[in-house]
């Protein structure tokens, strides 16, 4: 293991692993990453690779749309196919005063470039043929919204930032963080210690251990990890529910096509915590077959092959803490990004290593005081971001 | 086809009122009491599927639920697991080519509370581990719900023609499938068990103190089973090895051919070639010509026989040549078997040029060992060690049977593969554990675990029980 870096990332889920391959790019040659268990294990393999810039506020949407156009180029990038397809987002309104809701966050949507439209419910079930429009008014359609492959961006993220020089250590969890007069000087971890100046936390749930690892209070930025599921079923023909399907006013229940087999992920508004458990419940199985088969009845057809948990690691505002912690010199934060993650990784990535490398964010509109790690302490909220299932 | 004769078992008396099912929209003659796949077997059906990906011909290969090689589409619902879903007249019953579709007009399902069964003791599994840790649970005082996946009870011994070795009390001398239905009749006495056919355990979890089994009832009905203590005994599956073409129709586990033949009366092909002279593999070649189906040969990559010397004495009477350091080297043909292709090997497990044999035969039959069915163990969060003695991963357990976890009890070969013998033996000390557990049995009951033990250690005392005590060293704690 190496002695010495000159940053150390503590997380390699899609975040940690997009901060590396950024850093390496802009030229930062001794980069490290390590990783408790293997990359992605932490809450990247267990989501359900939606990318929306639908969102309801200008910094999610800006920094969403954006990261769009990241993805769009990022398999080319990375030289490495992790399947993003433009097969957009489809939210159901099922009272007229969620259509006026859905009218109103379109036109902000609009304001800044996200071509989203609200559609009829009969242009809903061509979209998604097997759709049960019983129930719907209207829906609010942003075809740029899409999915990717979490298993493949981890790794061809990891892959790129090894072959740039970045030192990935996996099965290496962190144990304490060296400070002295208010600076970084060092990480240990139970296979040795490397001595570093800067250090990101991008343990996103597991965010609040660290930063009391360096002598802060676990309340200062509160994330806390609530456990959210998912159920995929066996795989049927793709194309049938491609975009992710969401009514929010069902519990916030979501369907969507796995981009890889076709397979149909089905997530609820269920959540349990504060809680690092991590076992799927059955209460969640029976629920969110529910909504499911409201959404779709056809699934009722379909068979449930698999069932399992990740967290969401929820700030009071659901949005991310994302900058510098002025408390420490040289550690920096971004997490808690409360279900959005693997969405804004390539954009949050690519911001935090400008941030390191030349002091300020330019290129990426990732907006650092909405974001800003220390508003809780002076408890100012954002307003929530928009969150489902 | 179906058998008409058989020196041991009576098929006419066994099978049911006829129906008629559709198979791509032909009618196909089947009998109430056998599952889709056997009807279409004696309608010489034996290409299911086809992948999806590489357009694959699929047939049947374990017949007990465990794998995904005969999943169709029944009466519209895709992947259906055919070997364990009933006929029923007028079912619909299509092969699967692509992935479904779904209909776009289907109408969301009226959703009603589950069923649900409370009961001291839940079990997974009826086979000889289950039937027997039921009984005894029973006996002790508790109530029992049974459950298991295929439409009957007895698990692997409703297709054990053979006599059973040991002793009496552990029913030497008699047929396996007699057992079954000595233990089944056994079962249907006791009034506090109550039997749940054609119910497949998809979960177990904990509740507080009380354990959870989920089960779906013929595909459809959710029910739920609460417990005290939980045993599982969900038995073992086949194993497979690589080889080309090792998954052309016609390629069978041993069990699987033994379901067909023994317990549905369905002849399996006409001349089969096997692999792995272990006791199933000997055992199948004998029963194979009972059913009046040739055997070509037994393959066997060791340099010696692995089963009981009397067994493949009788093989070798019967004019089966026995080829030891063999292996196949690939299966041949267009839709499903024709030919398979066999050569010797050499010291270092090569196949050695120019000893290659071609069989002509329709089936072949691997009887080259199982694995437990571990997985609702697994999932629930019980201790696994890998143990290959005993067929690979298993759950750590006391000498009760007591997983690590508090109340969840394992017996059979979903614990270590061995006999039905030691299953029925595990059955029973497993059950009385778990009605002592749960609060019910009283001490004197101890007294029957150790003699239980006792019969144990006297079985695996022989040369065959020495793999099996070595690898329940690794796994058996204090």
């Amino acid at each position: 293991m190496k002695s010495r870096a000159e940053v150390v990332i503590i997380g390699g889920g899609s975040t940690g692993t997009s901060i590396a391959y950024h850093l390496a790019k802009m030229g930062v040659e001794d980069v490290v990453l390590l990783e408790k268990g293997y990359l992605g294990s932490g809450s990247t393999f267990r989501c359900a690779s939606g990318i929306r810039a639908q969102f309801t506020d200008e910094a999610n949407i800006k920094l969403q749309k954006y990261n769009i156009e990241r993805w769009k180029k990022l398999s080319e990038e990375l030289e490495y196919d992790i399947n993003f397809k433009q097969t957009g987002y489809l939210f159901l309104a099922t009272s007229e005063e969620e259509v006026e809701t859905f009218k109103n966050n379109i036109k902000l949507q609009n304001k800044f470039g996200v071509p989203t439209r609200l559609i009829t419910p009969e242009e809903a079930k061509e979209i998604v043929p097997p759709l049960n429009t019983d129930f719907v008014l209207a829906g609010a359609w942003n075809p740029t919204d899409g999915k990717a492959c979490p298993f493949k961006a981890v790794f061809a993220f990891a892959k790129k930032a090894r072959e740039m020089g970045v030192e990935i250590y996996e099965y290496t969890p962190v144990t304490g963080i060296i400070v002295e007069n208010g600076e970084i000087r060092g990480v240990k971890t139970e296979k040795g210690t490397i001595k570093t100046n800067i250090v990101v936390n991008a343990a996103n749930a597991w965010a609040p251990i660290i930063n009391e690892m360096a002598g802060l209070d676990r309340e200062l930025i509160p994330i806390k990890p609530y456990k959210h599921q998912l159920v995929k079923t066996e795989p049927i023909e793709p194309g049938q529910i491609e975009p992710l399907v969401c009514p929010p006013a069902y519990n916030d229940s979501y369907v969507l096509q796995d981009g890889e087999d076709g397979g149909v992920l089905c997530g609820t508004g269920l959540e349990y915590g504060p809680t690092y458990d991590m076992n799927p419940t059955y209460e969640f199985l029976r629920e969110v077959l529910k909504w499911a088969t409201t959404i779709i009845p056809a699934l009722k057809y379909v068979h449930v092959i698999r069932q399992w948990a990740g967290f969401y690691a929820k700030t009071p505002d659901k949005n991310p803490a994302i900058g510098k912690i002025n408390y420490i010199d040289g550690f920096y934060i971004a997490a808690g990004f409360s279900g959005h993650g693997f969405m804004m990784a390539p954009g949050v990535g690519e911001g935090i290593a400008e941030l390191i490398v030349k002091g300020r964010v330019t290129k990426v509109p990732l907006d650092l005081e909405w974001y800003d790690p220390h508003r809780f302490e002076r408890g100012e909220l954002r307003s929530a971001a928009f969150q489902i299932g | 086809m179906r058998l008409t004769e058989h020196p041991i078992l009576n098929f006419q008396e066994r099978r049911g009122k006829k129906v008629t099912i559709y198979f791509e929209g032909q009618p196909i003659e089947a009998y109430e009491g056998e599952t889709i796949v056997m009807a279409l077997h004696a309608a010489g059906i034996r290409v299911l599927a086809h992948t999806f990906q590489k357009d694959r011909p699929r047939g049947l290969f374990c017949a007990i639920g465990k794998c995904a090689s005969c999943l169709m589409t029944v009466n519209g619902i895709p992947n259906v697991r055919t070997c364990i879903t009933l006929v029923e007249d007028g079912m619909q019953i299509t092969k699967q080519k692509a992935k479904p579709k779904l209909p776009t007009t289907a109408k969301p399902p009226k959703w009603k509370d589950p069923e649900k069964i409370d009961a001291d003791i839940v079990i997974i599994g009826g086979g000889p581990a289950g039937l027997m840790a039921a009984i005894y649970a029973s006996d002790a005082g508790a109530k029992v719900a049974l459950l298991d996946e295929n439409p009957m009870l007895g698990g692997q011994l409703v297709k054990q023609t053979h006599k059973f070795f040991g002793k009496r009390e552990q029913f030497a001398g008699v047929r396996g499938v007699k057992i079954a239905d000595i233990l089944e009749e056994e079962v249907k006495k006791r009034e506090n068990i109550k039997v749940f056919l054609e119910t497949s355990a998809i979960a177990l979890l904990q509740e507080d103190d009380t354990k959870l089994v989920v089960g779906v009832r013929k595909n459809k009905e959710l029910v739920e089973f609460r417990g005290k203590a939980v045993i599982v005994a969900t038995g073992a599956m086949e194993r497979m090895i690589p080889f080309e073409n090792n998954d052309l129709p016609g390629i069978y586990g041993a069990g699987a051919i033994q379901t067909l033949m023994n317990t549905y009366g369905v002849k399996p092909g006409d001349r089969v070639l096997i692999i792995g002279a272990g006791n199933v593999g000997l055992i199948l070649a004998y029963q194979l010509i009972q059913a009046g189906v040739e055997v070509k040969a037994i393959v066997e990559a060791l340099p010696k026989i692995g089963g009981y010397f009397v067994h493949a004495a009788k093989v070798r009477r019967l004019g089966v040549p026995i080829l030891t350091r063999h292996t196949i080297l690939r299966a041949e043909g267009k839709e499903k078997v024709e030919r398979a292709i066999v050569a010797q090997i050499d010291e270092n497990w090569k196949p050695i040029p120019g000893t290659e044999k071609v069989f002509e035969v329709d089936v072949i039959a691997l009887a080259v060992g199982l694995r437990p069915s571990i997985e609702l163990l697994h999932q629930v969060g019980c201790q696994i060690k890998y143990a290959p003695e005993l067929g690979g991963h298993v759950v750590i357990r006391d000498k009760r049977l007591e997983t690590t976890i508090k109340g969840i009890f394992v017996a059979g070969d979903s614990a270590g593969i061995e006999e039905a013998t030691t299953a029925m033996l595990e059955g029973k000390i497993a059950g009385i554990a778990a009605a002592l557990s749960a609060g019910i049995a009283s001490p004197e009951w101890l007294k029957e675990i150790e003699k239980a033990q006792k019969e144990l250690d006297e079985f695996r005392s022989g040369p065959f029980g020495r793999k099996v005590l070595k690898g329940l060293e690794k796994v058996v704690v204090e």
